[in-house]
């Protein structure tokens, strides 16, 4: 066993590697790629675990971990209780989303190209990965560009012209985040000639003064490029067609994962890089503030109207990651000591990516039975695929935000620091946007229930457990997230801290 | 006035790199051709590369090459880590157009046109 | 009693039913008899665990309970007091006759392996609402026993059903939205959202204005207040008998006792004076008894006219919070038991007719009371207690608590409880009067139908024909409660009510 120091460039390293082993499985061995797959993120699970355990516990990960030894001048990687969070999201959602892919992929894709998506998987499980545990901008860069082909990827690896279309979008957008975002690390390289966070923000507090501009623009280029990447509001075009077009696992993944790691990122890069003293002076909080306020009443309205169900997921994703942004938003740097907010923010972004990925796998799961898509035809299809629905109504629960399952957790933060820093308006936001939610989704399980069927011709297939298990296991999470986020909580409140510092 | 327009001068590879990073996002964002959508991320990703070389230049500055013998004191090397880190920024630029070049080719292949709009057109008929 | 063992009791009575629940489910997809079994056995048995609580409550004892922390500052936790007592006792009285008379009603029904779980759900729900220790668990348990609730409003799964649910659940949600706004500011305003801790706000400020509002919407819709009303005459028809009784006769009453709560424990005596958030609460439980008494007369459908006649009752439970002395207040806790037991009286009897002879109109009602006569004489004997005549429960209630309005100087109060009394009247007597004197519609239009009719129908035309024992019963006990409760002035729920309005004054 490699010393626990090593575990996130192993993690990295092993993921990245091993997807360019796979194809070359797929030749070879065609069976082994599914479980060699699941093994590798098995591990990477274990390890995020272990690293979150050491966090809390030990002291393994207070220095970072120079590669190659280049102390002050390589690249860097870093360990903290945001990014462990993260890393045990990302791996133990994306674990589940694989398990499901096996049986759902057997439909969706050709055989051809089966080998490729795990490819393409690992790439991107592993692009995350570093994209949480780097400490360096410019290293984040390229995590932040792998992760974007792959995410691209696996939409257009279904060959269809929807899929096509929709991913081409999605690349040239992110394509022009990425502008932004190198646009504003030249910036800051300019004023502080450090890619090193850590270095960047004790050389920024010096710069304040004498460069204000400079600053202030990096700051917006920053928010402008990570909105573009996460969907926030205005910025969400491309968002729709690329999450429903995509394969089910990959909508589940984009949709649950990909979207907050850019969130994660922002959080990392506004609160470590740029001095408090800027956050005080220019209301970028603020700004994020409303444009995550529109994203959750607007992105609500549009999924209301959309009959495709995967689309309204991915219109519900919009409102979603608002409140993540609203959490951020809702930080007041006059009063950093009320972190509610942001702990609920954060907190969205696993409640979300358990519960979201769950209703792609679903949605995944309807079609693969019946081939339904609109949700008008989801008539009575509740006595057919009983325990897919059942989940639903967990899913949709969280969505409203009811007690007893995750997404209330969230809302209950977001609403207490809403109240803490003196803006109840934002509570009454929340509480508009549950509505809405509930209008949208309460229906769907309600017809699919009691309606009359109009599926008697219709053959369900049957569904594997492969499928069926990860989205009940999911189901038990929302409901134990909703239950008992104690730990996960008192993990979050320990990275809000540290970030503020 | 005259003092602006003189550090303009002075920084005139930043106004470049600025215009043509305008240059970019508009063309990426407005043309409906996906080849120019394709061709304005270049550029856009160009003239960030460009200030990011600039940043590292120094007047007067020699290669960071180390002599055989110790440099004379009192010569300034340019800085090569902005240099460096381009290299690796031109090929994630490179496969990123790589990759949407080939998307353009299945495009083409299942729409007959790399017209954006044409696209919305035809995809708005069938629905 | 050992406080541990009033503790065990206590989570006994909220644990069981909903341990149960998964148990009868399961049960229920095998054996109808033993789920009927298994059902009457949680709720006897709770009940009874209810009972033993007893002398500890009349004793009180104030007992709390910290279950575990959720987050920091926020825990489930519970307590019992006096007020919390009462209301357990009478739900778990009323719930254990409703599911008596249930295993008859629903064996004509389909989907009772749905029923059974979900009454007991809310059984274990609705006293954990009225047990909670903090307005947290207070609203958990409410939102859990509202949301379940919706699937005994669409049981029949008829359109209207339907249609009357999605109205439930959307103003149910918007009432659990309401209520989590007040207690997030409850906890931000005063640190901790504890009940019998004293006032969590102590001063008028706007976001306390913001709290008082939100919970007076979140309880208003549960108690059916106008304007938040619309949804109770729609969603507790549909419903089959049993859950009408206990969704008119109980989950109304959670609406109540969270607006109680809030008056004595959020908010103090005074302050609700100071804002004068008394008289708002008091013009519009005027507005509602009037209104629902003068909607109910207009009702057709006798279900719906029972729905109409609770807003209107629910109205006096409102007013009488409006009023800060022992004697109102007593007056008020009193017609909480009051109108439990004589509106489920109502609609378990209403519910056998329809179940005996698919009549739901009431011009239909004629002289139906000579086939029933058991059945209708309950039903008689509850819609007089409605009015208010004595010697009944409902007469008690509404003494006291005129006499408390005088005593407060509000004589106009003592105005509409007499004009509602009178409305009352008009819409009961016009049930009561022709199904014992009028003549059956079958015999008025004579032949002409008769013929067509089987001879089955012919017997019932005839003969005394009641709904089964087990569905009598539970009415008549419940009718024997209105009688003995009103007899005797100094009778269990009178003291009971009394206490608990002693122990609110002397602040919580």
């Amino acid at each position: 066993m490699p010393a626990i120091e090593h575990y996130p460039i192993i993690m990295v390293a092993g993921l990245l590697l091993l997807a360019f082993i796979m194809p070359l499985l797929y030749i070879w061995k065609r069976n082994w790629c599914e479980p060699v797959a699941i093994f590798a993120i098995s591990v990477a699970l274990v390890m995020s675990l272990c690293i979150i355990y050491e966090v809390v516990q030990g002291d393994a990960f207070e220095e970072g971990y120079w590669m190659g030894g280049w102390e002050h001048f390589g690249i860097e990687f870093k360990a903290d209780y945001l990014s462990s969070y993260m890393l045990a999201v990302i791996h133990g959602v994306g674990l589940l989303i694989l398990i499901y892919g096996i049986g759902d992929l057997k439909k969706e894709l050709v055989e051809k190209v089966r080998g490729w998506y795990y490819t393409l998987y690992l790439l991107l499980m592993g692009a995350m990965s570093g994209m949480a545990l780097t400490n360096d901008l410019f290293n984040l860069f390229v995590f932040m560009e792998i992760v974007a082909i792959s995410a691209c990827a696996i939409i257009s690896i279904k060959e269809d012209r929807e899929c096509l279309e929709a991913s081409f979008k999605y690349l040239i957008l992110s394509a022009m985040g990425t502008g932004c975002y190198l646009l504003s690390v030249a910036m800051i390289y300019m004023i502080t000639g450090y890619m090193n966070l850590d270095m960047v923000g004790e050389t920024m507090a010096l710069g304040v003064g004498e460069y204000p501009l400079n600053i202030l623009v990096a700051m917006s280029l920053m928010v402008v490029s990570f909105g573009v990447k996460s969907a926030l509001f205005p910025l969400h075009v491309w968002l729709p067609d690329a999450h429903a077009s995509a394969p089910s696992p990959s909508s589940a993944v984009l949709s649950g994962l990909v979207i907050k790691i850019y969130a994660v990122a922002l959080v990392h890069i506004l609160f470590r890089a740029f001095p408090m003293e800027i956050l005080k002076e220019v209301p970028m909080t603020d700004i994020i503030l409303w444009m995550s306020t529109l994203g959750i009443i607007f992105g609500s309205i549009f999924a209301m109207v959309q009959e495709n169900f995967k689309k309204m997921l991915a219109y519900s994703s919009i409102a979603q990651i608002g409140y993540v942004f609203m959490g951020i938003g809702l930080f007041d740097p006059e009063r950093p000591e009320e972190t509610e907010a942001l702990v609920g923010g954060l907190l969205h972004i696993l409640n979300h990516a358990v519960m979201k990925s769950m209703l792609f796998m679903i949605a995944g799961i309807i079609i693969y039975s019946a081939g339904l898509k609109k949700i008008r035809d989801f008539d009575g299809i509740g006595n057919r695929l009983k325990w897919p629905m059942y989940i639903f109504i967990i899913g949709s629960a969280s969505m409203v935000g009811i007690p007893i399952t995750g997404g209330f957790m969230s809302k209950l933060h977001l609403a207490q620091g809403a109240i803490a820093v003196d803006m109840p308006f934002f509570v009454m936001v929340i509480i508009a946007s549950s509505l809405l939610n509930a209008i949208y989704y309460m229906p769907i399980f309600i017809n699919a229930f009691l309606s009359e069927s109009k599926h008697e011709n219709v053959t369900f297939k049957p569904v594997p457990g492969s499928m069926m298990i990860p989205v009940v296991i999911l189901g038990g999470l929302v409901l134990l997230f909703g239950i008992y986020p104690a730990p996960v909580i008192g993990v979050l409140e320990s990275a809000v801290e540290s970030l503020i510092q | 006035m005259m003092e602006t327009i003189e550090s303009l001068l002075h920084n005139y590879y930043y106004f470049i790199a600025v215009v043509l990073f305008v240059i970019g996002f508009h063309t990426m964002l407005t043309h409906s051709n996906l080849i120019k959508k394709v061709i304005a991320m270049n550029i856009m990703d160009t003239s960030v590369f460009l200030l990011f070389v600039t940043i590292g230049y120094v007047q007067g500055g020699r290669p960071p090459i180390m002599d055989a013998v110790t440099p004379p004191a009192g010569v300034d090397y340019i800085n090569p880590l902005p240099s460096a880190l381009i290299l690796t920024g031109i090929i994630v630029a490179i496969s990123v157009t790589a990759y949407a070049l080939s998307l353009i080719v299945k495009i083409y292949k299942f729409y007959g046109t790399i017209d954006a709009d044409e696209i919305a057109e035809i995809r708005g008929r069938e629905e | 009693m050992e406080e541990q063992l009033v503790t065990a009791i206590m989570m006994f009575v909220i644990v069981f039913p909903l341990f149960m629940t998964a148990v009868i489910m399961y049960v229920g997809q095998q054996s109808e008899r033993l789920c009927n079994a298994l059902s009457l056995a949680t709720a006897a048995a709770t009940f009874l665990a209810v009972l033993a609580l007893y002398p500890e409550a009349v004793g009180g004892s104030v007992v709390e309970y910290d279950l575990f922390e959720v987050l920091p500052d926020l825990a489930v936790s519970f307590r019992l007091d006096i007020l919390s007592y009462n209301l357990i006792l009478l739900s778990s009285f009323i719930w254990l006759l409703a599911t008596i008379y249930s295993i008859d009603y629903m064996a004509h029904e389909h989907g009772g392996e749905r029923f059974y779980p979900v009454l007991m759900f809310t059984l274990g729900s609705c006293l954990g609402i009225f047990l909670a220790g903090d307005f947290f668990t207070l609203f958990i348990f409410f939102e859990l026993m509202s949301l379940i609730a919706y699937i005994l409003v669409i049981h029949e799964e008829t359109p209207d059903a339907l249609k009357a649910g999605y109205k439930y659940l959307v103003v149910t949600i918007l009432g659990g939205l309401a209520i989590f706004l007040g207690v997030i500011i409850c906890f931000e305003l005063g640190g901790s959202v504890s009940i019998g801790e004293g006032p969590l706000i102590d001063e008028v400020s706007p976001l306390a204005t913001m709290a008082f509002f939100s919970f007076l919407i979140g309880f208003g819709i549960k108690a059916g207040m106008f304007p938040l009303h619309v949804w109770l005459p729609d969603a507790h028809p549909v419903a089959p008998s049993p859950a009408s009784a206990l969704l008119s006769g109980i989950m109304l009453k959670t609406g109540a006792y969270g607006l109680l709560r809030m008056i004595f424990d959020v908010f103090s005596v005074e302050i609700m004076q100071q804002a004068n958030w008394n008289l708002i609460m008091a013009i519009l439980a005027v507005i509602t008894i009037i209104l629902g008494s003068a909607v109910a007369l207009t009702q057709e459908d006798i279900k719906r006219r029972l729905a109409y006649s609770s807003v209107g009752q629910m109205g006096y439970v409102v007013l009488g919070m409006t009023v800060f002395n022992e004697q109102v207040l007593t007056g008020d806790i009193f017609h909480i038991f009051s109108h439990a037991i004589m509106k489920s009286t109502l609609f378990l009897a209403a519910g056998a007719i329809i179940w005996k002879t698919h009549k739901r109109k009431i011009s239909e009602m004629a002289g139906l009371g000579r086939q029933m006569p058991v059945t209708f004489s309950c039903f008689a004997v509850a819609a007089l207690a409605m009015i208010g005549i004595p010697p009944l429960n409902g007469f008690l209630s509404k003494w006291t608590l005129s006499l408390g309005f005088l005593e407060g100087g509000f004589a106009v109060y003592v105005l509409v409880l007499l004009i509602s009394s009178m409305l009352n009247a008009m819409y009961y007597l016009p049930i009561i009067i022709p199904a014992f004197l009028g003549e059956r519609e079958e015999e008025k239009s004579g032949d002409k139908e008769g013929e067509e009719e089987d001879w089955e129908d012919e017997a019932i035309v005839f003969n005394v024909d009641e709904a089964t024992f087990r569905m009598v019963a539970p009415m008549v006990v419940l009718a024997v409660c209105t009688l003995v409760f009103g007899i005797f002035p100094a009778n269990i729920p009178f003291d009971l009510s009394r206490l608990a309005a002693e122990f609110l004054l002397l602040g919580g």
